[in-house]
């Protein structure tokens, strides 16, 4: 009984030391956007101050104003999500389920994009964007973020697939559905947790993407991620702002992760436990 | 509904790479009739019931339904239903509209959906559980609902992929006997696959029974019990299996590890042969072969006995009330009728 009681105080201790560090930029930053500029430098930090949601106000309302880029984000997210997911679930289905000759070289060249290190491909993307002349444009960040996004979601979407008995598809055959009407009747219900889990990843993937946003977008299409940075100058950084930002960019993270918590825990469960699905 | 569901299966020949699974199978199935397919693992006989359903294309050969070749024809449009051995039930609908999804793709009007699932339902007894998940149904409440979405569409066919192998002993035989009352009241033609001889033998109107991708013997389940025409089939079918024993053939009698029995088989000559006979068949005698009993398996109205004649092991099935002891030796006898002769080489019937 003792033993359990130490195990589960240690377990705890050790929870709460990883707590600690993922809420503590968090907290940090509700804590900056809440005060002003010269309350935010204090030395030492100040716990105690009264909050005002000034910084708020001017990054969204004033000259500077990142609510156009906080929407630029969200096209920029939710096209890519969109496109990704048209066209991963039914290449995920292909991969899964149809016998072909490259199937092993397919799946193995849509996991090997994952393993290039982004920097090393980012300046020939900008040659390519600048000589169709998508610099600074949606369709141009789209199509690059879809060169990831795409072949992780297949990657991920492949195994929920796989976990759908066969004669599933079979008895649908023989009940008198197309192929089509299987996979829309039968099989994507069934991969829903899969496909809630791989919309999070993507739309998460292109919200917090910086790197590629930084060299390929311009004045026209400028994610939060980069825009944040007019707050950082040689002179000063204005904190409270930067703290407002982040929080606000964090939040439709962080509305999508409720929203979606319930799939993504099944989901993930399922997809961790190979043949561990329904039968 | 009678006359549809004719099946006929000319040469039909499967091939896995260099392996055959079927090699050259022929046989017919006349509308209305229980016809199973029996046969141990990878005999074949599932691959058939695939091939029949359009699931899987035949190597060679070719299939007809009611006369007409369907062997190129899709399995959704072969108006042919299945039971599958995992069912097969879609997680994510409730029974009903599980049910009801083969009259959707068939586009009926919802008009006529709901009564038809609720028909179904009712002849299976699940009318109750309607609008529960799969998941939440006991393994035998899932077979109905399987054999409900099958039956829902009045297919002309109805095609069962051992739907019994996952039910616990007692529910297996209560729905092996509601299966057959509910097929006769449907007199649906009725396509059955199964490894379990009982089965075959008290669902079927006639079987097919399938070794290493052949059809051995094709028949009512009495006559491939009464005249099993290879070795196979008769160490295959029944429980316990046929004693199987080397013995001498001469002028109508046979010499079995020492003694002669008369048997109704006549050829001229003598030859070595494998003789049959079933374990009921053997009965106590005054003058026969001597026998050992080793083991005694108690049955309760019966008993199977092991034992030993002369060097050869055979087992007896003898009434619960004149049981030896093990042991003992005890004199063994079969009517002339009852011994089946086999030709060690081709291991054909003789």
């Amino acid at each position: 009984m003792n033993a359990k009681r130490i195990r589960f105080l240690a377990l705890l201790a050790i929870s709460l030391v990883f707590l600690f560090a993922w809420a503590f930029p968090v907290f940090w930053s509700v804590l900056n956007s809440l005060k002003t500029d010269r309350d935010a430098l204090a030395y030492p930090p100040k716990l105690f101050f009264s909050p005002t949601l000034e910084a708020y106000r001017d990054v969204l309302f004033g000259s500077g104003s990142i609510l156009p880029n906080l929407i630029s984000s969200m096209i920029i997210s939710v096209g890519t999500t969109i496109v990704t997911m048209l066209m991963a679930v039914p290449a995920a289905y292909a991969l899964a389920r149809l016998r072909f000759r490259a199937k092993k070289f397919a799946g193995f060249y849509v996991l090997a994009t994952q393993m290039l290190p982004p920097v090393g491909i980012i300046i020939p993307y900008f040659l390519v964007l600048r000589n169709i002349g998508w610099i600074d444009t949606y369709q141009g960040i789209i199509l690059i973020y879809l060169s990831f996004s795409l072949p992780f979601a297949i990657w991920l979407l492949v195994s929920y697939f796989e976990d759908i008995p066969f004669e599933m598809e079979e008895a649908a055959y023989l009940d008198g559905a197309s192929r089509m009407r299987t996979l829309w009747r039968i099989i994507i219900p069934q991969v829903r947790g899969g496909i809630a889990v791989t919309v999070v990843f993507v739309f998460l993937n292109a919200w917090n993407e910086f790197l590629f946003a930084v060299v390929l977008s311009g004045n026209t299409v400028r994610p939060v991620t980069v825009a944040m940075f007019n707050f950082v100058s040689v002179e000063q950084t204005l904190w409270a702002k930067l703290a407002a930002v982040s929080v606000l960019a964090m939040l439709p993270v962080v509305v999508l992760g409720v929203v979606a918590q319930k799939h993504i825990v099944k989901g993930l469960t399922v997809g961790a436990v190979k043949g561990g699905g329904r039968r | 509904m009678s006359g549809r569901g004719q099946v006929e299966f000319k040469d039909i020949v499967k091939l896995h790479g260099e392996f055959a699974a079927l090699k050259g199978v022929n046989f017919e199935i006349k509308p209305g009739e229980f016809f199973a397919l029996l046969g141990p693992s990878g005999s074949g006989k599932s691959t058939t019931l695939r091939i029949l359903a359009g699931l899987d294309a035949p190597t060679g050969g070719r299939v007809y339904i009611d006369g007409k070749d369907v062997t190129s024809v899709d399995a959704r449009d072969r108006d042919i239903a299945m039971v599958f051995q995992s069912y097969a039930l879609y997680p994510h609908m409730t029974v009903a509209e599980n049910i009801a999804f083969p009259l959707e793709m068939s586009d009926l009007p919802k008009s006529e959906i709901e009564p038809a699932v609720k028909e179904a339902a009712r002849k299976v007894k699940i009318d109750h559980l309607l609008d529960r998940k799969p998941g939440q149904l006991s393994g035998g409440q899932q077979q109905r609902c399987a054999l409900a979405r099958a039956i829902v569409r009045k297919a002309r066919l109805f095609l069962l992929d051992e739907p019994l192998s996952n039910l616990d002993a007692k529910l297996r035989l209560e729905t092996r006997a509601e299966l057959k009352k509910l097929q006769r009241s449907l007199g649906v033609t009725a396509v059955y696959v199964t490894h379990d001889q009982e089965e075959a033998m008290t669902l079927a109107d006639r079987m097919a029974v399938f070794m290493a991708g052949e059809i051995q013997q094709v028949g009512t389940p009495a006559e491939v019990f009464a005249k099993p025409n290879s070795i196979d089939i008769a160490g295959f079918i029944g429980n316990p299996p046929m004693n199987l024993v080397p013995a001498r053939y001469a002028n109508g009698s046979v010499v079995i590890a020492g003694h002669a029995l008369t048997t109704t088989v006549q050829f001229a000559g003598e030859r070595d042969v494998i003789a049959g006979i079933r374990p009921g068949a053997l009965r106590f005698a005054i003058d026969g072969l001597k026998a050992k009993v080793d083991l005694i398996e108690d049955l309760g109205d019966t008993a199977v006995l092991d034992v030993d004649c002369a060097g050869t092991p055979m087992r007896v099935r003898v009434n619960h009330d004149d049981l030896p002891r093990e042991g003992d030796t005890i004199t063994l006898t079969a009517r002339p009728q009852d011994i089946h002769l086999f030709d060690p080489e081709t291991r054909k019937r003789l």
